[in-house]
């Protein structure tokens, strides 16, 4: 069983380390990571920060010698992972432009319009387009 | 012990290898969205006009709780909307650590196609504890800090998003106005 999970947290972490062609997670599910390990220290260091502005994210780095390890570990760890999002949603309408040129020519640019086309086309739309898609988080 | 976490935090990324789009948590991305799409054409309300509603509510009917509803609130019922609940310090705009998964589910709602480059109205709403007019200035600041978060944090293009702080003028439950249930943060989707 431990061995198993040892595995998982590895494909994990090759993951992190190759944020364009593997799995990316929610911003919701890596922010929660944050919330869950650093949510102590964040209120014993950081009584006057917001989660915006990275406000929580420089509290954390100014405070890094006093709070706790799994924090330490997890606060990186959440950046990489809204990071490989935020790549992932960058990429997918460039990686998709061709499909769009053939699938939904004449659909409205902006606004999702497209990228909403391509979901509907996911059957004729290309492999890696619907994976790209998919690692935005956009099905 | 110490491991644990960390292996429940693998554990948690190892199911989303196999089900990327199913729901992990009790509010899920999928709810928000089937509330707030399928918005048409732009309506016609301003955070400003609310804002400017709100207060006259307050000089026109004053007294310990609100007595009379916004003249823009049947309009604004009308509208795709969802409610999530966001908990903060106490007379604070700071969001609490436990919150932060709701507000990067909203995040992870408004980034996908069916919400994006759509315009809404993120509005906070108090209980009706406390001096209404403070409860109003209150409640814009939570909003704001919201849609701070939503634009910084998690980079929502900021134009999708308007904050404005209702108070306690349109509670949820007039019959209990003190009820916790009054606190709230209503996405609420206001068109192209």
């Amino acid at each position: 069983m431990r061995g198993m999970f040892l595995a998982l947290s590895t494909a994990f972490a090759i993951g992190l380390a190759m944020p364009a062609t593997a799995q990316t997670v929610g911003f919701g599910d890596a922010i929660k990571i944050l919330g869950a390990s650093c949510g102590k220290d964040i209120e014993t260091y950081c009584k006057s920060a917001n989660l915006a502005n990275n406000e929580i994210g420089k509290c954390l780095d100014k405070n890094q010698s006093k709070i706790s390890a799994q924090c330490n570990a997890d606060r990186v760890k959440v950046a990489a992972l809204l990071e490989a999002r935020f790549a992932a949603q960058a990429a997918a309408p460039k990686i998709c432009a061709r499909d769009a040129a053939q699938k939904c020519k004449g659909v409205k640019a902006g606004s999702g319009y497209i990228l909403r086309c391509l979901l509907k086309a996911q059957r004729t739309v290309s492999d890696k387009c619907n994976e790209a898609i998919d690692l935005a988080g956009y099905r | 012990m110490k491991i644990m976490p960390f292996l429940a935090a693998a554990g948690v990324a190892a199911l989303l290898l196999q089900v990327p789009a199913s729901a992990q948590t009790k509010l899920s991305r999928n709810e928000i969205i089937q509330s707030l799409q399928g918005a048409q054409n732009k309506v016609d309300i301003s955070t400003d006009e609310l804002r400017k509603q709100a207060l006259e509510n307050i000089q026109k009917y004053p007294g310990d709780n609100a007595s009379q509803a916004l003249p823009l609130a049947a309009k604004l019922a009308q509208l795709r909307q969802f409610v999530v609940e966001i908990t903060f310090d106490f007379d604070s705009a700071r969001i609490r650590p436990e919150s932060y998964e709701t507000v990067g589910i909203m995040a992870d709602a408004l980034h996908t196609p069916y919400l994006l480059g759509q315009k809404f109205f993120v509005v906070g709403h108090t209980d009706a504890k406390g001096d209404r007019e403070y409860n109003l200035k209150l409640s814009q600041r939570r909003a704001d800090a919201i849609r701070d978060a939503l634009i910084t944090t998690f980079r929502v293009p900021p134009e999708m998003l308007e904050a404005v702080g209702l108070g306690e003028e349109q509670l949820r439950d007039p019959a209990h106005p003190d009820s916790e249930v009054n606190r709230r943060v209503q996405l609420i989707n206001v068109g192209y």
